[in-house]
């Protein structure tokens, strides 16, 4: 019975370590997921020339969670007459806690929709695409880190487990 | 069947969808203001101007409790207003609405225009755009039920056939609304005066006959009826021969040469013609260069003269060029000219 009770600690101690690890992967994965959509929407406007609520709509089935949350939120809100710029920065607050991103993560892409829907397609063009260099700049950064930490945090809750059962011991 | 005009309006409570916050609560409480006797026509925005609002009967500045003079209490349209407005309007997606810009307008759902004016950037000779916008006028599309059977009669031979029809008429005497009531029972057909239904193609220049915004129609122009929205008349009518095999052309406000060397065309063709011109009198349309052409050849076969001497939709005259013979010698206007219902 005591074995049971010290592998239960070690099991319920890793898949913990696992979790978080898992949750430390998701902020790369959420940023790539922004870059494809970004590029998408600067093919619509560019190329298509879609305007914004169409070009969401098409986005939106297209990625995965929180972003096609975000995107239908957005499409929404410009149908009903709010300046993409407004509903870019409200439908990010009412996102932010179901994605994974930090503060600086979301600086930038709040940066992203400042001047959205006010230029002609070159300017929206030049904006998206420095949107995404950012963006690809980040994500670089943060998947090498997110490797490590979540390597650790896996270790981590084993060996915490271990300890634990250790103790106990 | 005659509706009154507050019934048949396109939704004016969605007006601050489409204009700046606080232009669109001063419009709103202004339409409550406004008698509803009154057919509310246009709104103005012009910068650094009131708010003007047009009707049939007269003018105003809002909002309108200020019509005494009290300056201070006028709301000012300011840059700002106007650019958000223009955001609103084009789902800010205003580098989509560049080809509308450059034709200096757009058109809601609804079918109401909206004309720009502002500072234009002309390249080689041609408009390439329009910026800094100064001006809006939002024109308020109002859809028509009126009886035009007797009309319709009148432009059919003997045989039950469809005449080359050519609208005259002045600005704001009806002839866009007489045309789209013309297409929707020339498409739908009207088994009591024996017209069956056709196919009708339209070219639609202007987007003014359809009202089309982003593919949707915003009138009825019958369950026969194809629009090439946007497209200039000359290579419109020529595209829907070729590919839509309309039976009637319709379209609005010919002009130069070109247009006039696609109607010779269509009627070669053996596809029926029904469009408007812009003039006073037959007179008048006489002496114009190109249009005379297909008056003397007998292209056309009626011409219909409107006015607004009864209000608009008064017919002056509808005549038989075969026979030069006026089928209508009296003056007499269609029914919607006296509920006022209709532009």
């Amino acid at each position: 019975m005591l074995i049971v009770g010290y592998l239960v600690v070690i099991l319920g101690c890793g898949f913990l370590g696992l979790f978080k690890a898992a949750q430390i992967k998701k902020r790369p994965k959420e940023i790539r997921e922004m870059i494809n959509a970004l590029s998408l929407l600067d093919t619509e406007i560019f190329w298509g020339v879609t305007p914004l609520p169409e070009a969401f709509a098409i986005i939106k089935d297209r990625v995965d969670s929180p972003w096609k949350e975000f995107f239908g939120r957005l499409e929404e809100k410009i149908n009903k007459g709010e300046s993409a710029s407004k509903a870019w920065i409200t439908s990010i607050a009412e996102e932010q806690k179901n994605a994974s991103l930090h503060a600086e993560d979301w600086k930038i892409i709040e940066s992203i929709g400042k001047s959205l829907g006010r230029a002609d397609k070159n300017e929206e063009h030049k904006h998206l695409e420095l949107g995404q260099k950012h963006l690809t700049t980040l994500y670089e950064k943060t998947r090498n880190q997110a490797d490590l930490k979540a390597k650790m945090w896996s270790y981590l809750g084993f060996l915490a487990g271990s300890a634990i059962a250790i103790v106990i011991m | 069947m005659i509706k009154t005009a507050s019934s048949i309006y396109l939704p004016l409570q969605d007006i601050s969808r489409w204009v700046a916050d606080p232009i669109g609560k001063i419009v709103q409480e202004a339409f409550k203001n406004i008698s509803s006797k009154e057919i509310i026509e246009e709104i103005r925005l012009r910068v650094n101007q009131p708010i003007a609002v047009r009707t049939d009967k007269k003018d105003y500045f809002l909002p309108i409790k200020t019509l005494a003079g009290n300056k201070e209490q006028t709301y000012i349209v300011t840059k700002e207003d106007l650019v958000t407005s223009l955001e609103k309007m084009t789902f800010s997606s205003i580098y989509a609405a560049e080809e509308k810009l450059r034709q200096g307008f757009l058109t809601l759902p609804g079918g109401h225009r909206v004309g720009l004016a502002g500072e234009t950037v002309v390249e080689f000779g041609r408009i390439k755009t329009l910026k800094n916008i100064s001006a809006l006028n939002i024109r308020l599309a109002r859809q028509c039920e009126v009886e035009v059977s007797g009309l319709l009669v009148s432009l059919m031979n003997k045989n039950k056939n469809f005449c080359h029809t050519l609208l005259v008429s002045p600005p704001r005497a009806g002839k866009t609304t007489i045309l789209r009531l013309l297409i929707r029972h020339l498409s739908n057909g009207l088994p009591q005066i024996g017209l069956e239904g056709q196919v009708v193609g339209v070219v639609d220049e202007r987007s003014e006959i359809a009202g089309m915004c982003q593919g949707i129609p915003a009138f009825d122009l019958g369950c026969r009826t194809d629009v090439l929205d946007c497209c200039p008349k000359a290579l419109g009518i020529n595209m829907l021969i070729r590919t839509m095999s309309p039976a009637v052309v319709a379209v609005d406000e010919l002009g130069g040469a070109e247009d006039i060397a696609a109607v010779k065309d269509a009627i070669r063709c053996g596809v029926k013609v029904l469009a408007t011109v812009h003039a006073d009198s037959l007179e008048e349309l006489k002496k114009r260069e190109h249009i005379k052409e297909l008056l003397t050849n007998n292209a056309f076969e009626r011409v219909v003269v409107l006015s607004r001497a009864y209000g608009p939709g008064t017919i002056e005259g509808i005549y038989d060029l075969n026979s030069g013979i006026n089928l209508r010698p009296i003056k007499k206007e269609l029914p919607f000219a006296k509920s006022n219902s209709c532009c």
